[in-house]
């Protein structure tokens, strides 16, 4: 049995089991996209934390493919249903989960493995944990089964020549940067702050450094003005200045990695103000 | 220029600057509902910087006093963690005036108090008074705030149900408004309209393709709306004595329901544009005969596991009272769409269980070549929407069961709203608050819907002038009286199976 087959076993035997567990009343199954999550051994407890709080947000297929390319060719799968309990709602629902392990060459070729199991006219999100590996057999063929590819240059070395690779997908796919994301409530402050910022000239940062390249990058492009960038180290954003002028902190907690992922999932089409701030880093 | 920084930031309803003026604020809805909904829209930063709160009751209290109240009840009713952050900045903008709505001392201190927030607080003189009023309080407040208007910044108001009691009374209320506001300043607020799977209904009729095109006389066999509750009148007894099922839940609710569910489509998604549309429903209601209306009265019996007195034994209700706890009606929309088409609809109280839903049923199919071997009779398309609870949409549809042979059996694919979108489905009240600030009254019902209901409601109520009413006649628990699914049978039909 193909492992596409084995898993659409584990799949239905699991549902049926469910319906009669349940007096012949399924809960039921939600999905409201296929979620991809590219996510090597070492990323793999993070991409999983985050996905427990996500998946009350987006019930959705999730696929989670680990590579593990220095090993001997094989693939291994795995299905499961998640419960939800909704609150003040009588019945539960459920969504599925896949995790397949790509063994050896397995490891460079996933779009034969994905492109079956995507929930027919359902966007797909893959969520790429890690720098990704650009021209890359494998990157170029999830590249090629999604709609939207959500990366996180956070989790990045190398910035911000990384950014001039990420930049060569745009016209293929749609992409979001969570570190983009968690700046959402700074650019709101700065938004906010306009027409005083309008004719910034420097823009301070006390943050990561991923956060602030694209935060200076945003403003030069929506501005479209020359800002000079200077950082100060801290694991989030805990202070923006223009022009020397420290602007108030955003009001209340930031989102956490399943708030900041949700929210990508509900960007359905290109973001063009993400991309212009990538293309003005540098 | 505009505001390059702005692109592709989420669009933010941000208010203007205002303070919101709750009269009636030491009553229950306050606690329960009003002051959770503002923490609620402050925990999302939804409403405007500038922005203070005034409670008006006639209770003694202080600003303390009242705060405290009001902070537990946000955090027992309230949908998100009582931050303190949070909280501290609402309640630095809380302020409590303890008057008797008919004094001039008490209505300058109103005044002065909001004069001093404008100046503390930024608010700008836009004024949003909320009246959580009982109605014999209604024409004194009015005219107060009408008198004491000032010409700085707008104002608002918004008027809790229930609007009158008949046409009459309904017709005057719209009177002293008008008096001193503009019909566009007036926000007849029915909370049901401020739910989101009410609103969805907009959205599964108008933007999506497959549903307008039979949604007719020519494929819906019928339309069957119904609003059960399983609890009783909860002390209730002094409102309920006067209002009965008619007033409380088929004037305002039901008739809403039905007229969303009847309208054409609007040309767009604006406030006079969605009511001119539900109004012309309303209008064309056929009034219907005493043998299309049912009503009841429960009696003892058993609810949830719990036992349940009768109506007329519930403290406050006459041993010999004639309000109705149930009503039912066998409705037509008098128009090119729906001619012919019955809207069966029903309200209750002591139900067997908590339920609003709208079930649209389509005609069988025409000729359904396998009539014979239908494993449970080969039903009707079914599209069922679940306001309450369950918020979502199901599809009953026909499909084989597997095996050799041709059985049929019913099967519902289901949409479960809070399950396609966790967000948390915001409450009806933060809505349709943020609405009135924003001065967007698209939720709310206009001066002629209100008259249009009352109109029907007060032809109906005329015919039961003529009889009594054989009271109790349901018992608690179930699902209403018998003369109530002789009105569907006596049409080949038969309420919805739960």
């Amino acid at each position: 049995m193909g492992v596409i087959a084995e898993i659409e076993r584990q799949l239905g035997a699991l549902r049926r089991r469910e319906t009669a567990e349940r007096d012949g009343h399924a809960d039921l199954r939600m999905s409201t996209a296929t979620h991809v999550v590219w996510a090597p051994p070492r990323w793999l407890p993070q991409a999983q934390a985050t996905f427990a709080r996500l998946e009350e947000r987006h019930p959705a297929r999730t696929i989670f493919l680990i590579p593990e390319p220095g090993r001997r060719a094989r693939i291994e799968a795995e299905a499961a249903l998640k419960d939800v309990t909704l609150e003040g709602a009588e019945r539960e629902i459920y969504s599925e989960v896949v995790e397949i392990r790509l063994f050896g060459a397995a490891a460079r070729h996933p779009a034969s493995i994905v492109l079956p199991l995507l929930i027919p006219d359902l966007p797909a999100f893959c969520r790429w944990r890690g720098r990704p590996p650009w021209g890359a057999s494998e990157l170029d063929e999830v590249v090629g089964v999604v709609d939207r590819l959500v990366v996180d240059s956070g989790e990045w070395a190398g910035l911000p020549g990384q950014y001039g690779r990420l930049e060569a997908l745009f016209d293929r796919v749609a992409v979001s940067d969570i570190a983009f994301r968690r700046l959402l409530p700074w650019r709101v402050r700065l938004a906010e702050a306009w027409p005083a910022v309008g004719k910034a000239r420097r823009v301070r940062v006390t943050g990561p450094r991923a956060d602030a390249l694209l935060l200076a990058g945003w403003l030069r492009a929506r501005l479209r003005r020359r800002i000079a960038l200077t950082r100060r180290a801290a694991d989030t954003v805990e202070a923006v200045a223009v022009d020397g002028r420290e602007l108030e902190p955003p009001f209340g907690d930031p989102p956490g990695p399943g708030d900041l992922l949700s929210a990508e999932l509900d960007v359905l089409g290109r973001d063009r103000v993400y991309e212009a701030a990538v293309q003005s880093v540098r | 220029m505009s505001n390059p920084l702005a692109e592709g930031l989420p669009v933010r309803r941000r208010p203007d600057p205002c303070a919101i003026v709750i009269f009636g604020a030491s009553g229950d809805l306050t606690r329960r509902k009003l002051f959770p909904a503002l923490y609620a829209l402050a925990y999302r930063r939804l409403l405007p910087e500038q922005f203070a709160i005034v409670g008006v009751a006639r209770t003694e209290r202080t600003t303390k006093e009242f705060l405290a109240d009001m902070r537990a009840g946000v955090r027992e009713h309230g949908r998100d963690p009582l931050k303190s952050e949070v909280w501290n900045w609402l309640a630095d903008g809380v302020r409590y005036v303890a008057t008797e709505f008919d004094s001039d001392p008490g209505e300058d201190a109103l005044a002065r108090t909001l004069l001093e927030l404008d100046e503390e607080r930024g608010t700008q003189g836009n004024r949003l008074y909320y009246l959580a009023i009982p109605p014999q309080a209604f024409e004194t407040v009015v005219g107060e705030l009408g008198e004491r208007r000032t010409g700085s910044g707008w104002t608002r108001v918004i008027v809790e149900k229930p609007f009158g009691t008949d046409l009459a009374s309904a017709t005057e209320l719209n009177t002293l408004l008008h008096r001193w506001f503009d019909e566009h300043e007036v926000f007849r607020i029915d909370h049901y309209l401020g739910k989101e799977t009410v609103q969805n209904m907009l959205a599964l009729r108008f933007a999506n393709g497959i549903f307008e095109p039979i949604w007719n006389r020519q494929f819906i066999d019928h339309v069957q709306i119904t609003v059960a509750e399983s609890m009783g009148i909860e002390g209730r007894a002094g409102f309920y004595e006067r209002s009965g099922a008619i007033r409380d839940i088929f004037q305002n609710h039901l008739l809403q329901l039905l007229a969303l569910t009847a309208m054409e489509p609007p040309i767009d998604f604006t406030a006079d544009s969605v009511r001119n549309e539900k109004v012309k429903v309303l209008r064309a209601l056929h009034t219907p005969g005493p043998k299309s209306v049912v009503r009841g009265q429960y009696g003892p019996g058993w609810v949830e596991g719990e036992e349940a007195p009768g109506y007329r034994e519930e403290p406050g209700v006459a041993s010999s009272s004639e309000t109705e706890t149930y009503f039912a009606a066998k409705l037509f929309v008098d128009n090119w769409r729906w001619a012919d088409t019955p809207f069966y609809v029903r309200a209750g109280k002591r139900l067997a269980r908590r339920e609003t839903s709208i079930a649209i049923q389509f005609q069988r199919a025409p000729h359904p070549p396998f009539a014979d071997v239908a494993g449970d009779g080969l039903r009707p398309n079914v599209l069922l929407i679940h306001v309450q609870p369950d918020e979502g949409v199901s599809l009953a549809v026909g499909a084989k069961v597997p095996g050799a042979g041709m059985t049929i059996r019913t099967v519902h694919m289901d949409f479960l709203y809070g399950g396609a979108f966790r967000t948390g489905l915001p409450e009806a009240y933060e809505r349709l608050i943020l609405d009135s600030m924003l001065g967007d009254a698209t939720l709310f019902t206009r001066e002629d819907e209100v008259e249009e209901q009352w109109k029907l409601v007060d032809a109906i109520i005329g015919a039961w002038q003529r009889d009594r009413p054989s009271f109790p006649n349901y018992q608690a628990g179930g699902w209403g009286p018998a003369a109530a699914d002789e009105l569907v049978h006596r049409d080949g039909r038969s309420w919805r199976r739960h």
